[in-house]
């Protein structure tokens, strides 16, 4: 071929490589390159908002934030840095060399200004500030930090602040998360977070090759984060905290005509306080303690309901009518299912079903579980909301879980015996259910039929969520059940031989159940839950005190709170 | 085109405009009374370039067979200067001071050795008019032009410059080819060169051997050899469709960008105008590339073909490379990009080159 045209052919290729190179850089990789530009270039100052306060039902503060300060040091001038860093040393009463180290790692460019120490006293805030007028390196930054006025207060329905962890932030990213925020965990602080987290403001500065501030992009003021009230009423929240203390356990206060938690305690609880100072060995004693201080013991724990338990059975007795309220039964101290001897605690003589309501009568329900048969009363166990999550609003519910005879075929693939309907009747065996469920079952007797749907948090920002939480669902109990287990439960306090009758001298008429669960080790745990004033309930209560003995032991805290209750009411 | 004098002024004028405006763009941001100039200095040495352009275009480029061997040794006499005495700049000793001027040789021995090629190529046989090159043995055909060529490129390679070495040596491959000069001696010209490539790796400098290692992966050294690479790249890609607008883009404003005025102004002129106004400024060096190549064909004088070929050939060697470096396609080599990079010498030879271009296409009816 000729020579010039072979030439020709080779210098159009080289255009059209060139052309090609260029819509590669520019069209197909054009966006990744102005992120790379963007970066070299833009630099955010930021300014931080305050993150949302926590409430109680009447307004007053449960947890808020306070000013911290923290000293910078703008590196634009190195020379005089090692004197800067020896004036902040000597002020904070901190070794030099942990200020260099702090330097070091902070640094990245010679614009952004290094958090050497953060955290600090307000006087020493106010010196700093002096010396600023001959080193203007120095930048004191007040910054909003989670304060906790009353340290352990509500811990679990609160949560803690923490940095984001992997997993959240994978969940998370597409919401505006980043690495390194700072975000709730457990409890109200992280089922809200979005609502209570501040947005960051700041300005955005251009600066060039040299890292040197050039102009002003943009100025962004930071935005706080949205209030948040809750249900819980503090004074109430004080006392039943201040009569649990020392015990382990959990104390819940409901409202049974619409869900509200008026208060909710849980034993051994944790302060906050320790995840904002970041004192390291503090966090790791709280994960590590045997105590499960982190564990919500409300929700995030299952325990055998016992006697408690026989509220269930005997309302799916009465709906099945298998049992009624006129035929007793006499009550030896125990009851033979089969060839096994199965014991009362007492022996009670001759019952109806009031009066084994009063006196935990186990032979009379061992009976009346008998007759109702157990299908029946795991049915009913989660008509009143058993072996499932409450609904409650808070993150970490744990289920609890009721036997059936189904349930050991498919699993255990052992049949069920009658020996296994009567430990099921006093709410032993496999039986596991969490305090709350307990308080909203409780909440049908006084409410009058209705399972709500427990919630903690009224409004979010001023805006009324209420309405949409409550949620109470007929259960379409008779109202002679009702009525007559009502009356059972009274007669717990009222009957001078019932088992809750500690409660009979408070001036509101209460009405309740004791339970005393035995466990494979250690002492029992006791139950106490409860509704008052009897004709017109305002309040559940349930308290529950993990291996605390017998059911009197719950009993007499709950008088205690409720004896507080009606202090503060009369005020 | 018909008229490739006005077409060629056209174009070129067109480009060297843009560049003054990218000149300027690049170094507005600079504080001092040497970078507020630059562009006006610019504009001065385009009007001198515009007059060596009337000048050429109106001077029978005949005449320059006759003054081949002296341009030439004027070329190589200035360029032995300027490494005995020349200016040491960017770590480069290119320049030498004549009247005020910082002036750079090594642009016009360019020219001068496409003169000298062009001459010797197209000499014809005294009994039948033939060309000679058709009959030219090893010796002369590749032997002694390659003396004649490496002479002043070795001296430009000394200075160091490699880029305008190679474009030199370049440049002498494909005039070989274009004469009548035997396939199997380019060939083994080719060969010859490609064979020491691997030896010639130790008598590299440091930050020549630095920059070849960076063209193959820029990361390796991403704020040293490989960072102008980077933020070229990063500048071109930036630019998206339509650019970032005159005077605001950032890698150059905020001088991410080295050498944004001068070898990678058109990473300066992608990032302000997009792939839309590059795509213009590379049609535009088509097209006056084109013209020349139109204007080679066309002239039956072999020396005015050769020559025509050569000068095409010298733009069109610049243009991609330089471009291909800014895009991170070629190893960064100290290259201009002819009328758009700011510098004197270059803009000046440039324009003397297109107005012997537009002279060759005036004359050839002559003959």
């Amino acid at each position: 071929m000729d020579r010039h045209k072979l030439l020709g052919i080779l210098i159009i290729l080289m255009f059209v490589g060139l052309g090609l190179g260029l819509f590669n850089l520019n069209v197909i990789q054009g966006r990744k390159y102005k992120k790379l530009s963007n970066s070299n270039c833009i630099r955010l100052i930021p300014q931080f908002g305050c993150r949302g306060n926590i409430l109680d039902r009447q307004g007053e503060l449960i947890v808020g934030n306070k000013i911290s300060y923290d000293v910078l040091i703008l590196p634009q001038d190195l020379s005089s840095l090692g004197r800067v860093l020896g004036i902040v040393a000597q002020v904070l009463g901190v070794n030099q060399e942990k200020l260099w180290k702090a330097f070091k790692s902070g640094y990245l460019c010679s614009s952004m200004p290094v958090t050497i120490a953060s955290n600090i006293d307000v006087k020493e805030a106010i010196l700093l500030g002096e010396y600023k007028v001959n080193e203007p390196s120095i930048i004191i930054q007040s910054k909003p930090l989670r304060d906790y006025p009353y340290s352990t207060l509500a811990s679990h329905l609160i949560g803690y602040l923490n940095e984001i962890d992997r997993w959240r932030l994978t969940k998370l990213e597409d919401y505006g998360y980043k690495t390194k925020d700072i975000v709730g965990f457990g409890g109200v602080e992280e089922k809200y977070d979005y609502y209570l987290r501040q947005e960051e403001g700041g300005l955005s500065v251009e600066v060039n090759h040299q890292g040197n501030f050039t102009r002003v992009l943009g100025f962004e003021l930071p935005k706080n984060g949205k209030d948040i009230q809750l249900t819980i009423d503090l004074a109430v929240q004080k006392s039943a905290e201040s009569y649990l203390n020392g015990k382990k356990g959990c104390v819940i206060i409901m409202d049974p005509n619409n869900g509200e938690i008026i208060a909710l305690a849980s034993f051994p609880n944790f302060d906050p306080g320790v995840f904002i100072r970041r004192s390291t060995n503090r966090i790791a004693e709280l994960f590590n303690s045997q105590q499960a201080p982190m564990i919500n013991r409300a929700i995030s724990a299952a325990y055998p309901p016992a006697s408690v338990f026989k509220v269930i059975v005997a309302a799916a007795g009465l709906e099945l009518k298998k049992i009624n309220t006129w035929d007793t039964i006499v009550c030896p101290g125990y009851l033979y299912v089969g060839k096994r001897k199965f014991s009362c605690w007492e022996t009670h003589g001759r019952q109806g079903l009031k009066e084994a309501l009063a006196h935990s009568c186990d032979t009379f329900f061992y009976h009346a579980g008998l007759a109702t048969g157990a299908q029946n009363i795991y049915n009913y166990a989660l008509k009143f909301g058993m072996a499932k999550p409450s609904n409650f609003e808070l993150a970490y519910e744990v289920g609890g879980f009721i036997p059936s005879p189904i349930w050991r075929k498919l699993n255990r693939f052992q049949n069920w015996y009658d020996g296994d309907t009567a430990n099921l009747s006093i709410g032993q065996g496999d039986c596991l259910v969490t305090p709350m469920q307990l308080v909203n079952m409780m909440a049908v007797f006084a409410n009058g039929g209705y399972l709500c749907t427990p919630y903690v948090v009224k409004s979010i920002g001023g805006f009324d969520v209420s309405a949409h939480k409550r949620r109470l669902i007929n259960l379409r109990l008779k109202k002679n059940t009702l009525n007559q287990i009502r009356q059972g439960l009274r007669e717990v306090v009222s009957d001078p031989q019932g088992t809750g009758s500690v409660l009979a001298s408070l001036s509101v008429p209460v009405a309740g159940k004791t339970g005393t669960a035995q466990v494979t080790r250690g002492q029992t745990h006791a139950w106490f839950v409860g509704f008052f004033p009897f004709e017109k309930p305002q309040y559940v209560i349930c308290v529950f005190l993990e291996n605390g003995g017998p059911g009197h032991a719950a009993s007499v805290i709950a008088k205690q709170v409720i004896e507080s209750m009606i202090a503060q009411e009369a005020k | 085109m018909r008229n490739s004098f006005l077409f060629i002024l056209i174009v070129a004028l067109l480009i060297a405009i843009i560049g003054v405006f990218s000149i300027y763009s690049s170094t507005s941001q600079k504080i001092g009374q040497p970078w507020e100039d630059i562009y006006k200095r610019q504009l001065l040495w385009i009007a001198v370039g515009l007059i060596a352009y009337f000048l050429f275009a109106g001077f029978n480029y005949r005449r320059l067979w006759d003054a081949t061997y002296f341009f030439y040794t004027v070329c190589v006499g200035f360029l032995a200067l300027v490494s005995l005495l020349g200016i040491v700049r960017l770590g480069a000793q290119r320049w030498i001071k004549l009247g005020g001027f910082n002036f750079q040789p090594s642009e016009f021995a360019k020219l001068a050795v496409i003169l000298f090629l062009a001459r010797y190529f197209s000499r014809k046989s005294v009994e039948d008019i033939s060309l000679l090159s058709g009959k030219f043995g090893v010796f002369r055909g590749l032997v002694l032009p390659f003396i004649f060529v490496a002479l002043p490129m070795l001296l430009i390679i000394e200075q160091p410059d490699l880029g305008s070495g190679l474009i030199i040596l370049l440049v002498f491959v494909f005039l070989l080819y274009l004469t009548q000069v035997r396939l199997k001696y380019i060939f083994t010209l080719v060969t010859l060169l490609i064979i020491p490539l691997p030896f010639a790796w130790h008598f590299l400098r440091d930050y020549q051997k630095q920059r070849l290692l960076v063209f193959v992966n820029p990361n390796i050294d991403p704020l040293g050899a490989g960072y102008t690479i980077i933020q070229s790249k990063i500048a071109i890609g930036s630019g998206g469709f339509f650019g970032k607008g005159w005077l605001s883009g950032t890698q150059s404003q905020l001088r991410f960008l080295p050498e944004s005025h001068t070898d990678f102004i058109f990473a300066t002129f992608a990032e302000e105008w997009g792939f839309f106004g590059s795509s213009v400024l590379i049609f535009l060096y088509y097209l006056i590339i084109r013209q020349g190549f139109i204007i080679a064909e066309r002239t039956s004088d072999a020396f005015g073909k050769l020559l025509a070929y050569g000068i095409t050939l010298l733009l069109t060697l610049q243009v991609c490379i330089n471009i291909s470096m800014n895009m991170g396609l070629a190893p960064v080599v100290g290259l201009p990009l002819p009328l758009l990079s700011y510098g004197g010498s270059s803009i000046l030879v440039t324009f003397i080159s297109l107005g012997i271009l537009a002279n060759i296409d005036r004359t050839r009816a002559v003959f």
